[in-house]
Protein backbone atom coordinates (compact mmCIF):
# COMPACT_ATOMS: atom_id res chain seq x y z
CA UNK A 1 0.00 0.00 0.00
CA UNK A 2 0.99 3.55 -0.84
CA UNK A 3 2.71 5.92 2.03
CA UNK A 4 1.80 9.43 1.59
CA UNK A 5 3.33 11.76 4.40
CA UNK A 6 2.33 15.28 3.26
CA UNK A 7 3.13 18.90 4.99
CA UNK A 8 4.24 17.18 8.15
CA UNK A 9 5.16 19.57 10.59
CA UNK A 10 6.85 18.32 13.87
CA UNK A 11 8.99 20.46 16.64
CA UNK A 12 10.36 19.71 19.95
CA UNK A 13 11.90 21.84 22.75
CA UNK A 14 15.74 22.18 23.38
CA UNK A 15 17.66 23.34 26.69
CA UNK A 16 18.79 27.21 25.16
CA UNK A 17 16.82 27.27 22.36
CA UNK A 18 13.23 27.85 22.73
CA UNK A 19 11.86 25.51 20.40
CA UNK A 20 13.85 23.47 16.99
CA UNK A 21 11.29 22.88 14.29
CA UNK A 22 12.61 19.78 12.28
CA UNK A 23 9.82 19.39 9.96
CA UNK A 24 8.11 21.93 8.38
CA UNK A 25 5.73 20.80 6.15
CA UNK A 26 7.55 18.02 4.59
CA UNK A 27 5.87 15.92 1.57
CA UNK A 28 7.52 12.68 0.44
CA UNK A 29 5.18 9.72 -0.33
CA UNK A 30 6.52 5.83 -1.56
CA UNK A 31 4.14 4.42 -4.08
CA UNK A 32 2.85 0.33 -3.04
CA UNK A 33 5.83 -2.27 -3.10
CA UNK A 34 8.57 0.72 -3.73
CA UNK A 35 11.72 -0.38 -1.11
CA UNK A 36 12.41 3.33 -0.08
CA UNK A 37 15.66 3.67 1.63
CA UNK A 38 16.59 7.29 3.61
CA UNK A 39 19.80 8.03 4.44
CA UNK A 40 20.93 11.30 6.70
CA UNK A 41 23.17 12.17 9.80
CA UNK A 42 22.63 12.44 12.90
CA UNK A 43 19.50 14.97 13.53
CA UNK A 44 18.65 14.99 10.00
CA UNK A 45 15.16 13.60 10.75
CA UNK A 46 15.14 10.09 9.57
CA UNK A 47 14.57 8.18 12.53
CA UNK A 48 12.00 11.07 13.72
CA UNK A 49 10.13 10.72 10.16
CA UNK A 50 9.91 6.97 10.91
CA UNK A 51 8.83 7.17 14.82
CA UNK A 52 6.16 10.08 13.20
CA UNK A 53 4.86 7.58 10.42
CA UNK A 54 4.75 4.69 13.46
CA UNK A 55 2.81 6.79 15.63
CA UNK A 56 5.84 6.62 18.40
CA UNK A 57 5.81 10.51 18.18
CA UNK A 58 2.52 12.81 17.09
CA UNK A 59 2.95 15.31 14.35
CA UNK A 60 2.49 19.05 15.64
CA UNK A 61 0.42 19.23 11.45
CA UNK A 62 -0.02 17.45 8.58
CA UNK A 63 -1.20 14.17 7.64
CA UNK A 64 0.86 10.76 6.80
CA UNK A 65 -1.86 8.03 5.24
CA UNK A 66 -0.86 4.29 4.08
CA UNK A 67 -3.39 3.66 1.08
CA UNK A 68 -6.34 5.98 2.24
CA UNK A 69 -6.18 5.05 6.37
CA UNK A 70 -5.20 8.37 7.67
CA UNK A 71 -2.62 6.91 10.05
CA UNK A 72 -2.16 10.17 11.74
CA UNK A 73 -5.60 10.08 13.81
CA UNK A 74 -4.42 6.81 15.28
CA UNK A 75 -2.25 5.53 18.07
CA UNK A 76 0.67 3.17 17.54
CA UNK A 77 -0.95 0.42 18.44
CA UNK A 78 -3.65 0.56 16.41
CA UNK A 79 -1.08 1.58 13.41
CA UNK A 80 0.52 -1.90 14.26
CA UNK A 81 -2.06 -3.94 12.73
CA UNK A 82 -0.76 -2.73 9.39
CA UNK A 83 2.78 -1.61 10.18
CA UNK A 84 5.64 -4.10 10.75
CA UNK A 85 8.20 -2.50 12.85
CA UNK A 86 11.75 -3.53 13.75
CA UNK A 87 13.71 -1.29 16.07
CA UNK A 88 17.32 -0.25 15.92
CA UNK A 89 18.33 -1.98 19.39
CA UNK A 90 17.94 -5.75 19.05
CA UNK A 91 16.48 -5.39 22.47
CA UNK A 92 13.89 -3.37 21.99
CA UNK A 93 11.91 -5.34 19.40
CA UNK A 94 11.32 -8.61 20.80
CA UNK A 95 9.82 -9.34 24.05
CA UNK A 96 13.20 -11.40 25.84
CA UNK A 97 11.12 -12.90 28.91
CA UNK A 98 8.99 -14.70 26.25
CA UNK A 99 9.98 -17.98 24.16
CA UNK A 100 10.83 -17.52 20.44
CA UNK A 101 7.51 -19.14 19.26
CA UNK A 102 5.32 -16.76 21.93
CA UNK A 103 7.16 -13.50 20.00
CA UNK A 104 6.10 -14.99 16.68
CA UNK A 105 2.28 -15.64 18.37
CA UNK A 106 2.56 -12.08 19.15
CA UNK A 107 3.37 -11.12 16.10
CA UNK A 108 1.15 -13.07 13.80
CA UNK A 109 -1.82 -11.95 15.25
CA UNK A 110 -0.92 -8.31 15.31
CA UNK A 111 -3.95 -7.39 13.47
CA UNK A 112 -6.14 -8.39 15.68
CA UNK A 113 -6.35 -6.89 19.13
CA UNK A 114 -5.56 -9.86 22.05
CA UNK A 115 -7.30 -8.03 24.36
CA UNK A 116 -11.02 -8.98 24.04
CA UNK A 117 -12.95 -11.66 24.34
CA UNK A 118 -11.64 -13.08 21.06
CA UNK A 119 -7.92 -13.25 22.93
CA UNK A 120 -9.70 -15.62 25.40
CA UNK A 121 -10.00 -18.45 22.77
CA UNK A 122 -7.69 -20.97 23.12
CA UNK A 123 -4.33 -21.88 24.29
CA UNK A 124 -1.43 -20.01 21.74
CA UNK A 125 1.22 -20.74 20.56
CA UNK A 126 -0.08 -24.50 20.36
CA UNK A 127 1.73 -27.16 18.60
CA UNK A 128 -0.22 -26.03 15.24
CA UNK A 129 0.97 -22.65 15.41
CA UNK A 130 4.17 -24.35 16.12
CA UNK A 131 4.65 -26.74 13.14
CA UNK A 132 3.99 -23.39 11.52
CA UNK A 133 6.88 -21.10 12.96
CA UNK A 134 9.24 -24.00 12.24
CA UNK A 135 8.42 -24.43 9.03
CA UNK A 136 8.47 -20.73 8.22
CA UNK A 137 11.89 -20.27 10.03
CA UNK A 138 13.29 -23.74 8.49
CA UNK A 139 12.17 -22.39 4.90
CA UNK A 140 14.48 -18.94 5.36
CA UNK A 141 16.97 -21.00 6.37
CA UNK A 142 17.20 -20.43 10.13
CA UNK A 143 18.66 -22.19 12.91
CA UNK A 144 16.05 -20.63 15.27
CA UNK A 145 13.22 -23.56 14.01
CA UNK A 146 14.90 -25.55 16.74
CA UNK A 147 14.48 -22.89 19.73
CA UNK A 148 11.42 -22.12 19.23
CA UNK A 149 10.89 -22.83 23.25
CA UNK A 150 13.80 -21.08 23.99
CA UNK A 151 13.61 -17.26 25.81
CA UNK A 152 14.40 -14.65 23.57
CA UNK A 153 16.71 -13.30 26.18
CA UNK A 154 18.84 -16.19 25.78
CA UNK A 155 19.73 -15.41 21.46
CA UNK A 156 22.58 -13.07 20.58
CA UNK A 157 21.85 -10.12 18.85
CA UNK A 158 22.06 -10.87 15.55
CA UNK A 159 19.49 -13.68 16.00
CA UNK A 160 17.01 -11.44 17.97
CA UNK A 161 17.36 -9.04 15.20
CA UNK A 162 16.89 -11.85 12.72
CA UNK A 163 13.61 -12.34 15.00
CA UNK A 164 12.44 -9.28 15.18
CA UNK A 165 12.69 -8.87 10.72
CA UNK A 166 10.93 -12.38 10.57
CA UNK A 167 8.03 -10.50 13.11
CA UNK A 168 8.27 -7.67 11.76
CA UNK A 169 7.13 -9.35 8.29
CA UNK A 170 4.60 -12.13 9.80
CA UNK A 171 0.72 -11.27 8.77
CA UNK A 172 2.14 -9.44 5.14
CA UNK A 173 1.77 -6.17 7.01
CA UNK A 174 1.29 -3.29 4.29
CA UNK A 175 4.10 -0.86 5.32
CA UNK A 176 7.33 -2.38 6.61
CA UNK A 177 9.59 -0.09 8.90
CA UNK A 178 13.25 -0.71 9.35
CA UNK A 179 14.97 1.55 11.91
CA UNK A 180 18.90 1.47 11.14
CA UNK A 181 18.16 -2.17 12.61
CA UNK A 182 21.56 -3.87 11.47
CA UNK A 183 23.46 -0.76 13.32
CA UNK A 184 24.07 -2.54 16.65
CA UNK A 185 25.14 -5.31 14.56
CA UNK A 186 28.77 -6.68 13.87
CA UNK A 187 29.62 -7.17 9.96
CA UNK A 188 28.98 -10.89 9.63
CA UNK A 189 25.27 -10.53 11.58
CA UNK A 190 24.87 -7.79 9.67
CA UNK A 191 24.95 -8.97 6.02
CA UNK A 192 22.91 -11.93 7.01
CA UNK A 193 20.21 -9.32 8.19
CA UNK A 194 20.52 -7.35 5.33
CA UNK A 195 20.35 -10.16 2.94
CA UNK A 196 16.97 -11.49 4.79
CA UNK A 197 15.52 -8.04 4.35
CA UNK A 198 15.77 -8.04 0.65
CA UNK A 199 14.47 -11.34 0.71
CA UNK A 200 11.35 -10.57 3.01
CA UNK A 201 10.64 -7.60 0.85
CA UNK A 202 10.99 -9.04 -2.32
CA UNK A 203 8.87 -12.34 -1.05
CA UNK A 204 6.30 -9.80 0.12
CA UNK A 205 6.31 -7.24 -2.36
CA UNK A 206 5.57 -4.83 1.11
CA UNK A 207 6.27 -1.25 0.94
CA UNK A 208 8.89 -0.62 3.19
CA UNK A 209 10.85 2.36 4.32
CA UNK A 210 14.74 1.41 5.67
CA UNK A 211 17.00 3.99 7.70
CA UNK A 212 20.12 3.64 7.74
CA UNK A 213 23.48 6.01 8.02
CA UNK A 214 25.52 3.38 6.22
CA UNK A 215 25.76 4.91 2.81
CA UNK A 216 27.56 1.38 1.47
CA UNK A 217 23.56 -0.31 2.53
CA UNK A 218 22.04 2.65 0.85
CA UNK A 219 23.84 2.03 -2.53
CA UNK A 220 23.25 -1.47 -2.45
CA UNK A 221 19.77 -1.79 -1.49
CA UNK A 222 16.24 -0.68 -2.30
CA UNK A 223 14.58 0.67 -5.28
CA UNK A 224 14.69 4.54 -4.03
CA UNK A 225 17.14 6.85 -2.12
CA UNK A 226 16.20 9.67 -0.24
CA UNK A 227 18.72 11.71 1.50
CA UNK A 228 17.72 14.26 4.16
CA UNK A 229 19.73 16.68 5.91
CA UNK A 230 17.86 19.26 8.79
CA UNK A 231 14.54 17.71 7.79
CA UNK A 232 14.26 18.31 4.27
CA UNK A 233 15.04 16.40 1.62
CA UNK A 234 18.24 17.42 -0.22
CA UNK A 235 18.76 13.84 -2.74
CA UNK A 236 16.02 11.54 -4.24
CA UNK A 237 17.10 8.98 -6.56
CA UNK A 238 15.52 6.53 -8.01
CA UNK A 239 17.81 2.51 -8.61
CA UNK A 240 18.60 3.88 -12.01
CA UNK A 241 19.71 7.36 -10.87
CA UNK A 242 21.46 6.25 -7.92
CA UNK A 243 23.01 3.68 -10.06
CA UNK A 244 24.36 6.45 -12.39
CA UNK A 245 25.58 8.25 -9.49
CA UNK A 246 28.87 8.72 -8.69
CA UNK A 247 29.64 7.31 -5.57
CA UNK A 248 32.21 9.69 -4.46
CA UNK A 249 30.30 12.91 -5.17
CA UNK A 250 27.48 11.47 -3.01
CA UNK A 251 29.85 10.64 -0.24
CA UNK A 252 30.84 14.44 -0.55
CA UNK A 253 27.33 15.23 -0.14
CA UNK A 254 26.98 13.07 2.68
CA UNK A 255 30.08 14.03 4.63
CA UNK A 256 28.91 17.78 4.01
CA UNK A 257 25.41 17.40 5.42
CA UNK A 258 27.15 15.19 8.52
CA UNK A 259 29.86 18.55 8.85
CA UNK A 260 27.11 21.02 8.22
CA UNK A 261 26.48 21.51 11.71
CA UNK A 262 23.32 20.96 12.76
CA UNK A 263 21.57 23.56 15.13
CA UNK A 264 21.40 20.83 17.69
CA UNK A 265 21.23 17.47 18.15
CA UNK B 1 4.05 -28.24 66.22
CA UNK B 2 1.21 -29.72 63.82
CA UNK B 3 -0.76 -27.59 64.65
CA UNK B 4 1.56 -24.76 63.86
CA UNK B 5 1.69 -26.00 60.33
CA UNK B 6 -1.62 -26.42 59.77
CA UNK B 7 -2.24 -22.87 61.25
CA UNK B 8 0.09 -21.98 59.17
CA UNK B 9 -1.15 -23.62 55.74
CA UNK B 10 -4.75 -22.51 56.79
CA UNK B 11 -3.51 -19.00 56.82
CA UNK B 12 -1.07 -19.66 54.13
CA UNK B 13 -3.99 -20.13 51.87
CA UNK B 14 -6.06 -17.26 53.00
CA UNK B 15 -3.24 -14.79 51.95
CA UNK B 16 -2.77 -16.77 48.24
CA UNK B 17 -4.87 -14.47 46.74
CA UNK B 18 -2.54 -11.17 47.59
CA UNK B 19 0.97 -13.60 46.66
CA UNK B 20 -1.26 -14.32 43.35
CA UNK B 21 -2.20 -10.76 43.21
CA UNK B 22 1.05 -9.32 43.64
CA UNK B 23 2.78 -11.51 40.97
CA UNK B 24 0.11 -10.62 38.59
CA UNK B 25 0.91 -6.80 39.07
CA UNK B 26 4.86 -7.16 39.86
CA UNK B 27 6.55 -9.81 38.01
CA UNK B 28 3.64 -10.32 34.94
CA UNK B 29 2.62 -6.63 34.64
CA UNK B 30 5.98 -5.27 36.22
CA UNK B 31 3.35 -2.70 37.76
CA UNK B 32 4.29 -1.34 41.29
CA UNK B 33 0.76 -1.75 42.86
CA UNK B 34 0.63 0.01 46.31
CA UNK B 35 -3.69 -0.41 45.93
CA UNK B 36 -2.96 -3.67 47.30
CA UNK B 37 -2.78 -1.88 50.42
CA UNK B 38 -6.55 -0.38 50.26
CA UNK B 39 -8.39 -2.91 48.45
CA UNK B 40 -7.12 -5.90 50.93
CA UNK B 41 -8.40 -3.93 53.99
CA UNK B 42 -11.86 -3.06 51.51
CA UNK B 43 -12.39 -6.50 50.82
CA UNK B 44 -12.10 -7.93 54.30
CA UNK B 45 -14.20 -4.94 55.51
CA UNK B 46 -16.63 -5.39 52.69
CA UNK B 47 -17.01 -9.56 53.56
CA UNK B 48 -16.88 -8.94 57.62
CA UNK B 49 -19.64 -6.16 56.88
CA UNK B 50 -21.84 -8.57 54.58
CA UNK B 51 -21.52 -11.79 57.23
CA UNK B 52 -22.31 -9.80 59.97
CA UNK B 53 -25.38 -8.67 58.47
CA UNK B 54 -26.31 -12.21 57.45
CA UNK B 55 -25.43 -12.37 53.28
CA UNK B 56 -24.25 -16.14 52.68
CA UNK B 57 -20.33 -16.39 52.59
CA UNK B 58 -19.47 -17.15 48.73
CA UNK B 59 -21.82 -13.92 47.95
CA UNK B 60 -20.08 -11.49 50.51
CA UNK B 61 -16.91 -12.91 48.87
CA UNK B 62 -17.77 -12.24 45.38
CA UNK B 63 -18.62 -8.76 46.09
CA UNK B 64 -15.38 -8.17 48.12
CA UNK B 65 -13.38 -9.31 44.74
CA UNK B 66 -15.74 -7.34 43.06
CA UNK B 67 -15.04 -4.33 44.53
CA UNK B 68 -11.53 -5.16 44.67
CA UNK B 69 -11.66 -5.26 41.01
CA UNK B 70 -13.34 -1.74 41.19
CA UNK B 71 -10.32 -0.31 43.20
CA UNK B 72 -7.58 -1.57 40.97
CA UNK B 73 -9.73 -0.42 37.70
CA UNK B 74 -9.72 3.54 39.56
CA UNK B 75 -5.80 2.64 39.79
CA UNK B 76 -5.03 1.58 36.56
CA UNK B 77 -7.65 4.51 34.73
CA UNK B 78 -5.61 7.37 36.85
CA UNK B 79 -2.24 5.77 35.70
CA UNK B 80 -3.38 5.26 32.50
CA UNK B 81 -5.63 8.27 31.76
CA UNK B 82 -4.53 10.92 33.94
CA UNK B 83 -0.57 9.93 33.00
CA UNK B 84 -0.27 9.44 36.90
CA UNK B 85 3.05 7.83 38.12
CA UNK B 86 2.34 4.29 38.87
CA UNK B 87 3.45 4.69 42.64
CA UNK B 88 1.50 7.90 42.81
CA UNK B 89 -1.93 6.25 41.61
CA UNK B 90 -1.78 3.46 43.55
CA UNK B 91 -1.20 6.16 46.96
CA UNK B 92 -3.86 7.93 45.80
CA UNK B 93 -6.64 5.07 45.47
CA UNK B 94 -5.18 3.65 48.67
CA UNK B 95 -5.74 6.81 50.74
CA UNK B 96 -9.27 7.31 49.05
CA UNK B 97 -10.06 3.42 49.36
CA UNK B 98 -9.56 4.27 53.57
CA UNK B 99 -12.62 6.57 54.24
CA UNK B 100 -14.60 4.20 51.69
CA UNK B 101 -13.74 0.88 53.76
CA UNK B 102 -14.86 3.26 56.44
CA UNK B 103 -18.03 4.23 55.27
CA UNK B 104 -18.42 0.81 54.31
CA UNK B 105 -17.81 -0.84 57.52
CA UNK B 106 -19.48 2.08 59.68
CA UNK B 107 -17.02 1.49 62.35
CA UNK B 108 -13.40 0.62 62.26
CA UNK B 109 -13.62 -3.02 63.28
CA UNK B 110 -16.15 -5.49 63.04
CA UNK B 111 -16.18 -8.92 64.82
CA UNK B 112 -16.69 -12.40 63.51
CA UNK B 113 -17.23 -14.13 66.32
CA UNK B 114 -17.80 -17.73 64.49
CA UNK B 115 -15.40 -19.93 63.75
CA UNK B 116 -14.52 -20.20 59.97
CA UNK B 117 -16.29 -23.95 59.99
CA UNK B 118 -19.07 -22.23 61.15
CA UNK B 119 -19.02 -20.07 58.92
CA UNK B 120 -18.45 -22.27 55.99
CA UNK B 121 -20.61 -24.07 57.35
CA UNK B 122 -18.99 -27.28 56.67
CA UNK B 123 -19.73 -30.66 58.48
CA UNK B 124 -17.21 -31.40 61.02
CA UNK B 125 -15.99 -34.70 60.34
CA UNK B 126 -12.51 -33.31 61.91
CA UNK B 127 -10.41 -34.16 64.62
CA UNK B 128 -10.61 -31.02 66.05
CA UNK B 129 -8.49 -29.07 63.72
CA UNK B 130 -9.49 -26.82 61.06
CA UNK B 131 -8.90 -29.43 58.06
CA UNK B 132 -12.12 -28.68 56.41
CA UNK B 133 -11.38 -25.23 55.95
CA UNK B 134 -7.85 -26.44 54.93
CA UNK B 135 -9.85 -28.85 52.16
CA UNK B 136 -12.27 -26.30 50.44
CA UNK B 137 -9.10 -23.85 50.51
CA UNK B 138 -6.98 -26.26 49.44
CA UNK B 139 -9.38 -26.98 46.25
CA UNK B 140 -10.32 -23.15 45.67
CA UNK B 141 -6.68 -22.21 45.74
CA UNK B 142 -5.75 -24.96 42.64
CA UNK B 143 -8.82 -24.04 40.85
CA UNK B 144 -7.84 -21.01 40.72
CA UNK B 145 -4.27 -21.31 40.06
CA UNK B 146 -4.99 -23.56 37.04
CA UNK B 147 -7.79 -20.79 35.79
CA UNK B 148 -4.88 -18.00 36.12
CA UNK B 149 -2.64 -20.02 34.22
CA UNK B 150 -5.02 -21.04 31.35
CA UNK B 151 -6.10 -17.56 31.27
CA UNK B 152 -2.43 -16.36 30.78
CA UNK B 153 -1.63 -19.10 28.15
CA UNK B 154 -4.55 -17.75 25.77
CA UNK B 155 -3.71 -14.75 23.61
CA UNK B 156 -4.67 -12.46 25.86
CA UNK B 157 -2.55 -13.58 28.41
CA UNK B 158 0.41 -13.50 26.06
CA UNK B 159 -0.21 -9.62 25.34
CA UNK B 160 -0.17 -9.08 29.05
CA UNK B 161 2.78 -10.56 29.51
CA UNK B 162 4.30 -9.16 26.66
CA UNK B 163 3.43 -5.28 28.48
CA UNK B 164 5.43 -6.58 31.50
CA UNK B 165 8.13 -7.40 29.31
CA UNK B 166 8.51 -5.34 26.69
CA UNK B 167 6.13 -2.17 26.48
CA UNK B 168 7.36 -0.57 23.41
CA UNK B 169 7.53 -4.32 21.54
CA UNK B 170 4.20 -4.93 23.02
CA UNK B 171 2.24 -1.80 21.59
CA UNK B 172 4.34 -2.39 17.88
CA UNK B 173 2.83 -5.41 17.90
CA UNK B 174 -0.92 -4.04 18.60
CA UNK B 175 -1.37 -4.40 22.15
CA UNK B 176 -3.37 -1.75 23.94
CA UNK B 177 -1.00 -0.95 26.73
CA UNK B 178 -3.96 1.34 28.51
CA UNK B 179 -6.52 -1.84 28.46
CA UNK B 180 -4.30 -4.29 29.60
CA UNK B 181 -2.92 -2.52 32.34
CA UNK B 182 -5.91 -1.52 33.78
CA UNK B 183 -7.37 -4.87 33.33
CA UNK B 184 -4.45 -6.43 34.75
CA UNK B 185 -4.44 -4.13 37.88
CA UNK B 186 -8.42 -4.33 38.46
CA UNK B 187 -8.15 -8.67 38.22
CA UNK B 188 -5.01 -9.04 40.65
CA UNK B 189 -7.04 -6.15 43.29
CA UNK B 190 -10.02 -8.52 42.57
CA UNK B 191 -7.63 -11.70 44.40
CA UNK B 192 -6.27 -9.54 46.90
CA UNK B 193 -9.65 -8.26 48.29
CA UNK B 194 -10.64 -12.08 47.99
CA UNK B 195 -7.24 -12.20 50.24
CA UNK B 196 -8.81 -10.09 52.75
CA UNK B 197 -11.94 -11.61 52.90
CA UNK B 198 -10.68 -14.65 53.60
CA UNK B 199 -8.20 -13.51 56.14
CA UNK B 200 -10.88 -11.64 57.98
CA UNK B 201 -12.76 -14.79 57.95
CA UNK B 202 -10.03 -16.70 59.59
CA UNK B 203 -9.03 -14.31 61.96
CA UNK B 204 -12.21 -13.39 62.72
CA UNK B 205 -12.93 -9.83 62.90
CA UNK B 206 -11.56 -7.28 60.06
CA UNK B 207 -10.11 -4.02 60.88
CA UNK B 208 -9.72 -0.69 58.39
CA UNK B 209 -5.99 -0.78 59.44
CA UNK B 210 -5.08 -4.58 58.22
CA UNK B 211 -4.60 -3.29 54.77
CA UNK B 212 -1.37 -2.01 55.97
CA UNK B 213 1.97 -3.38 54.65
CA UNK B 214 -0.04 -5.78 52.47
CA UNK B 215 2.07 -4.80 49.25
CA UNK B 216 5.62 -5.81 51.42
CA UNK B 217 3.53 -9.42 52.90
CA UNK B 218 2.42 -10.02 48.77
CA UNK B 219 6.20 -9.72 47.96
CA UNK B 220 7.69 -11.12 50.84
CA UNK B 221 5.28 -14.29 49.92
CA UNK B 222 6.50 -14.31 46.00
CA UNK B 223 10.28 -13.87 46.64
CA UNK B 224 9.79 -16.10 49.70
CA UNK B 225 8.16 -18.84 46.65
CA UNK B 226 10.03 -18.23 43.91
CA UNK B 227 13.69 -18.72 45.56
CA UNK B 228 12.44 -22.15 47.42
CA UNK B 229 10.36 -23.55 44.20
CA UNK B 230 12.48 -21.99 41.62
CA UNK B 231 9.95 -22.03 38.66
CA UNK B 232 10.59 -22.65 35.26
CA UNK B 233 7.06 -22.71 33.74
CA UNK B 234 4.07 -20.16 34.48
CA UNK B 235 1.63 -22.52 36.54
CA UNK B 236 4.78 -23.10 38.83
CA UNK B 237 5.56 -20.38 39.13
CA UNK B 238 1.91 -19.64 40.38
CA UNK B 239 2.02 -22.34 42.57
CA UNK B 240 5.33 -21.29 43.93
CA UNK B 241 3.70 -18.13 44.78
CA UNK B 242 1.04 -19.66 47.06
CA UNK B 243 3.87 -22.02 48.80
CA UNK B 244 5.96 -18.94 49.64
CA UNK B 245 2.53 -17.70 51.63
CA UNK B 246 2.33 -20.63 53.27
CA UNK B 247 5.97 -20.28 54.16
CA UNK B 248 6.01 -17.09 54.96
CA UNK B 249 3.03 -17.39 56.94
CA UNK B 250 4.71 -20.38 58.83
CA UNK B 251 8.04 -18.29 59.50
CA UNK B 252 6.03 -15.81 61.29
CA UNK B 253 4.18 -18.45 63.31
CA UNK B 254 7.52 -19.47 64.35
CA UNK B 255 8.97 -16.24 65.39
CA UNK B 256 6.15 -15.87 67.17
CA UNK B 257 6.39 -18.79 69.12
CA UNK B 258 10.23 -17.94 69.82
CA UNK B 259 9.23 -14.60 71.26
CA UNK B 260 8.85 -12.16 68.82
CA UNK B 261 5.76 -9.52 69.93
CA UNK B 262 3.01 -9.67 67.18
CA UNK B 263 4.04 -5.34 67.80
CA UNK B 264 7.17 -6.06 66.11
CA UNK B 265 5.96 -8.24 63.14
CA UNK B 266 5.56 -5.46 60.54
CA UNK B 267 8.99 -4.24 61.33
CA UNK B 268 10.42 -8.10 61.43
CA UNK B 269 8.67 -8.23 58.15
CA UNK B 270 10.17 -5.35 55.82
CA UNK B 271 13.56 -5.55 57.27
CA UNK B 272 13.66 -9.09 55.99
CA UNK B 273 12.35 -7.53 52.45
CA UNK B 274 14.80 -4.87 53.00
CA UNK B 275 17.79 -7.73 53.05
CA UNK B 276 15.65 -9.58 49.90
CA UNK B 277 15.40 -6.05 48.17
CA UNK B 278 19.33 -5.15 48.90
CA UNK B 279 21.20 -8.44 48.80
CA UNK B 280 19.14 -11.01 46.61
CA UNK B 281 18.77 -11.37 43.09
CA UNK B 282 15.70 -9.28 42.86
CA UNK B 283 14.92 -6.50 40.56
CA UNK B 284 11.89 -5.06 40.63
CA UNK B 285 11.87 -2.04 38.26
CA UNK B 286 10.30 1.32 41.04
CA UNK B 287 11.35 -0.78 43.83
CA UNK B 288 14.69 -1.97 43.69
CA UNK B 289 17.64 0.17 41.82
CA UNK B 290 17.31 -0.66 38.13
CA UNK B 291 21.02 0.16 37.79
CA UNK B 292 22.60 -3.16 37.23
CA UNK B 293 19.65 -4.80 35.35
CA UNK B 294 20.50 -6.32 31.87
CA UNK B 295 17.06 -5.69 30.06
Amino acid sequence: MSLTVEGLSWGHPVPGLAWRQLFNALSISCPQGQFLVLIGSNGSGKSTLLNLVAGTLRPTGGQIHLGARPLHRLNDHQRARWIGRVMQNPLEGTCPGLSVAENLRLAERRHRPALSWRGLGGIHPNAADRRRYRDLLGDLGLPLADRLDEPVGQLSGGQRQTLSLVMATLGSPDLLLLDEHTAALDPRAEAIVMALTDRLIRQLGTTALMVTHSLEQALSHGDRLVMLHEGQVIGDWNSAERAALNPAALRELYSTSIVAPASST
Amino acid sequence: MLSLWLGAYDQGLAYAGLALGTYLTLRVLNFPDLTVDGSFALGGGTAAMLISQGVSVPLALGLAILFGCLAGLVTGLIHTRLGVNDLFAGILTTTGLYSITLRLMGRSNIPLPETPRGILNLPDLSVGLDDQWALGLTLAVVGLILLISLLLATDFGLALRALGNNPTMARANGINQRRGLTLGIAAANGLVALAGGLVAIYQGFADVTMGIGSLILGLGMVIIGESVVRPRTLPMALLAVVVGAILFRTMIAIALQLGLEPVDLKLATALLLLIALAFGRLRIPGLSDPGSQQS
